[in-house]
C-alpha cells in the first residue's frame, strides 16, 4: 500500500518532471532570449551611437540590457504558462491531479523550474551585453537588489501566466493574450528610456506598473547606483527607502498573483 | 467482506443544470472487479471523476478505503490509481520516467519502485521499450504503460475508465487478457467503466448498469442474464413496431422484459414458442423479417433496461 509522501519530496518530484519536459524542448529555453538579446546587442548600441545615449553617467547599452530583462521574463513565463495548457490538453496533468499531493504543489513545482530557467536566461543576456561592451556597476548590495527584484518579478509574471493558463481554455486564445501581457507593458515601463521622458499621463501610468518598479530596482542594482529610475517613480531623497518601497510593490503584486494562480489552478482542476 | 469503495446518494449537477449523476448508491468489495456500464454520457466518467477527486460531488458521499473523497481527498487519492479514457502521459519522457514519476508521487520507496517498474514492464510486455520516449509508442503500448504506471503504487483500488476505447480489436483483446491476468494475480479491486458490454461480461464480478445518471440494475452478470431466460427471439417488424410489441403483450407472448430498438423487436421467450410470437404479430396485421433466436447477452440486459419496453408500449 502506498504511503503519503512528504511535501518536499513531492515538490522535488514535480519540479524535476517539469525540468525534464522543459529540457526536452530547447526552444522554450532559447526563443524567449532572442528578442531581448537583439535589443541588448544590436538595437541599444545602435541607438546609443545614433542618439548619444542618456547624457548621464549611465551607460545606455547597460541601461537597455537590464531593461530587456523586463521583456525576457514575461516571455519566458508566458511560454511556461503555455506548457501548462499543453499539459492539460495532451500531457499528464490529470495523472498529477489524481496523485496524493496538494494541488498547489503542482504550481509551485512549475514555478521552481521557471525561476531556474529565467535565472539562466538573465545571466546569458547580461553576460552577452557585458561582452558587447555594456558598462555595469557590480557591487554586492547592488547584485542583491537585482536578484531580489528579478526573483519577485519572475514570481509575479509566472503567477499571471499560470492564472491565464487556468482560465483560458484554448492555446490560440492564450497566445493571443501574450502580447498584451508580456510585451505591451514593456514599452511603458521605461525599458528603452527613462519614464520621465514620457508624457505626464503616461508617466503616471508607468508608475503603477510593477514592471517599472522591478526594472528601476534591477537598474539600481547593476547600472544606476544613484537610483535615478527610483527617483522618477517616488521623487524622494532617500534612495534606499525608494528601493524598499519599489520592492514592496513588486512583492505585493507577486504575492497577490501567486495566490490567484494557485486558486485559479485548483478551481480549474476540479469540475 | 471488506468494502473498498462506498458510494451513497452521490449526485453531480454541472453548472447549467446538467444532472450527470442523480443520486447513486453502490459498494465495491475488496478484490472485486466492478463494472460501471452504460453509453457515452450515462455518468460513468463523472462518477469516476468524483471518486478520484477531480469532480466535486453536488451531494452525497463517497469513500475509498474508508476515506471520504471530499473531506480527506489526499488520503482517498493515496488509495487509488487511474487509467484514464484518453492518453494521459508525458510523451516527452521515457516510459520508465513516467512510471517513476507515479512511484515518487505515491510515495513508493525508490528500491521498491525500481523493482516494481521492472516487474510490471515485463508483465505488460513493455520491458523492451521502457527506456524509449513515450512519444514513439503505439496506442496499445501506451495503454500498457498507463496500466503499468497505475499498478506501480500497488493501489487498493484501480480505476479503469474505458480502458479499451479507441483501440483496434487485436490490442483490445490483448488488453482484456492483461486485465484478467492482473485480476487473477493481484486479487486487486478494480472499478471498470465501459460501454463494451462483452468486456464487463468477461471481466466483472458485478456490474452496475448506468442510464442517464442512475443505476438501473446492479448484480452479477450471471444473475442479470438469468432475468432474460435462456432464449431470445429477435425480429424486424415491417410496420409500427410498438403495435407489434403491444400485440405480443396482449397475447401473453411478451412480458415487460421485451424491448424495441428502432424496428427491431427482442422478446425473451418465457414458456412460449417462436410460432406463438409470429402468430401474434400476424394477427396484428404486421409482418416480420430477419427472424432469429439466440442466447441473451449483457447487451440485451442493457438494451432492455434502456429501450422501449412492452410495459411502456402497453
Amino acid at each position: 500500500m502506498p504511503q503519503r509522501t512528504s511535501l518536499v519530496r513531492s515538490l522535488r518530484t514535480l519540479a524535476a518532471r517539469r525540468a525534464a519536459l522543459t529540457a526536452h524542448n530547447p526552444r522554450q529555453i532559447a526563443v524567449p532570449m532572442l528578442t531581448p538579446i537583439l535589443f541588448a546587442l544590436v538595437i541599444a548600441p545602435a541607438l546609443k551611437d545614433a542618439l548619444g545615449g542618456l547624457h548621464s553617467s549611465i551607460d545606455y547599452t547597460a541601461f537597455v540590457a537590464v531593461g530587456t530583462v523586463g521583456l525576457l521574463v514575461p516571455l519566458a513565463t508566458t511560454f511556461a504558462g503555455l506548457s501548462v495548457i499543453v499539459d492539460r490538453d495532451s500531457g499528464a496533468q490529470r495523472e498529477l491531479l489524481a496523485a496524493p499531493v496538494p494541488r498547489p504543489l503542482l504550481v509551485a513545482g512549475n514555478l521552481l523550474v521557471v525561476l531556474g530557467l529565467c535565472a539562466l536566461q538573465i545571466v546569458v543576456v547580461i553576460a552577452a551585453a557585458a561582452l558587447r561592451g555594456a558598462d555595469f556597476h557590480i557591487r554586492a548590495s547592488g547584485v542583491a537588489w537585482f536578484v531580489l527584484a528579478a526573483l519577485l518579478f519572475v514570481i509575479l509574471m509566472y503567477g499571471i501566466a499560470e492564472t491565464l493558463a487556468a482560465r483560458i481554455h484554448q492555446q490560440e486564445e492564450y497566445i493571443g493574450a501574450t502580447p498584451v501581457i508580456a510585451i505591451l507593458p514593456w514599452f511603458f515601463a521605461g525599458a528603452l528610456f527613462p519614464i520621465s521622458a514620457l508624457p505626464g499621463a503616461l508617466t503616471a501610468f508607468a508608475k503603477v506598473l510593477p514592471l517599472t518598479h522591478a526594472m528601476a530596482l534591477m537598474r539600481y542594482g547593476l547600472v544606476d547606483p544613484k537610483g535615478t529610475g527610483l527617483h522618477d517613480i517616488w521623487g524622494m531623497s532617500n534612495t534606499t527607502a525608494e528601493a524598499w518601497l519599489s520592492l514592496a510593490v513588486v512583492a505585493l503584486f507577486a504575492a497577490a498573483f501567486s495566490a490567484l494562480s494557485v486558486r485559479a489552478f485548483s478551481r480549474a482542476a476540479v469540475s | 467482506m471488506t468494502t473498498a469503495v462506498s458510494v451513497r446518494q452521490l449526485k453531480k449537477t454541472y453548472p447549467g443544470g446538467v444532472e450527470a449523476v442523480k443520486g447513486i448508491d453502490f459498494d465495491v468489495y475488496a478484490g472485486e472487479v466492478f463494472g460501471l456500464l452504460g453509453p457515452n454520457g450515462a455518468g460513468k466518467s463523472t462518477t469516476i471523476g468524483m471518486l478520484t477527486t477531480t469532480v466535486l460531488p453536488t451531494s452525497g458521499t463517497a469513500s475509498l478505503g474508508g476515506y471520504d473523497v471530499v473531506s480527506r481527498p489526499l488520503q482517498a487519492r493515496s488509495m487509488s490509481s487511474v487509467v484514464f479514457q484518453e492518453a494521459v502521459v508525458d510523451k516527452g519522457l521515457t516510459g520508465r520516467a513516467n512510471l517513476q514519476l507515479h512511484a515518487d508521487l505515491w510515495g513508493v520507496r525508490r528500491e521498491h519502485a525500481d523493482q516494481r517498474v521492472e516487474e510490471l514492464s515485463a508483465l505488460l510486455g513493455i520491458d523492451e521499450i521502457i527506456d524509449r520516449s513515450v512519444g514513439g509508442y503505439s496506442g496499445g503500448q501506451r495503454r500498457r504503460l498507463e496500466i503499468a504506471r497505475a499498478l506501480v503504487s500497488n493501489p487498493l483500488v484501480l480505476f479503469l475508465d474505458e480502458p479499451t476505447v479507441g483501440l483496434d480489436p487485436r490490442i483490445r483483446q490483448e488488453l482484456l487478457d492483461v486485465i484478467a491476468l492482473l485480476r487473477r494475480r493481484d486479487d486487486m479491486t478494480i472499478v471498470l467503466t465501459t460501454h463494451y458490454l462483452d468486456e464487463a461480461q468477461r471481466l466483472c464480478d458485478r456490474v452496475a448498469i448506468v442510464h442517464e445518471g442512475e443505476i438501473v440494475a446492479l448484480d452479477t452478470p450471471t444473475k442479470l442474464l438469468a432475468r432474460l431466460g435462456d432464449q431470445l427471439l429477435q425480429l424486424r417488424v415491417e410496420g409500427d413496431v410498438t403495435v407489434a410489441l403491444a400485440a405480443l403483450g396482449a397475447h401473453g407472448v411478451a412480458a415487460a422484459d421485451a424491448y424495441v430498438i428502432g424496428a427491431t423487436l427482442t422478446v425473451p421467450l418465457h414458456d412460449v414458442s417462436v410460432g406463438d410470437a409470429l402468430r401474434a404479430i400476424d394477427q396484428a396485421g404486421l409482418s416480420a423479417s430477419d427472424i432469429s433466436t439466440r442466447q441473451p447477452t449483457l447487451d440485451d440486459v442493457y438494451l432492455r433496461l434502456t429501450g422501449a419496453s412492452a410495459a411502456q408500449a402497453a
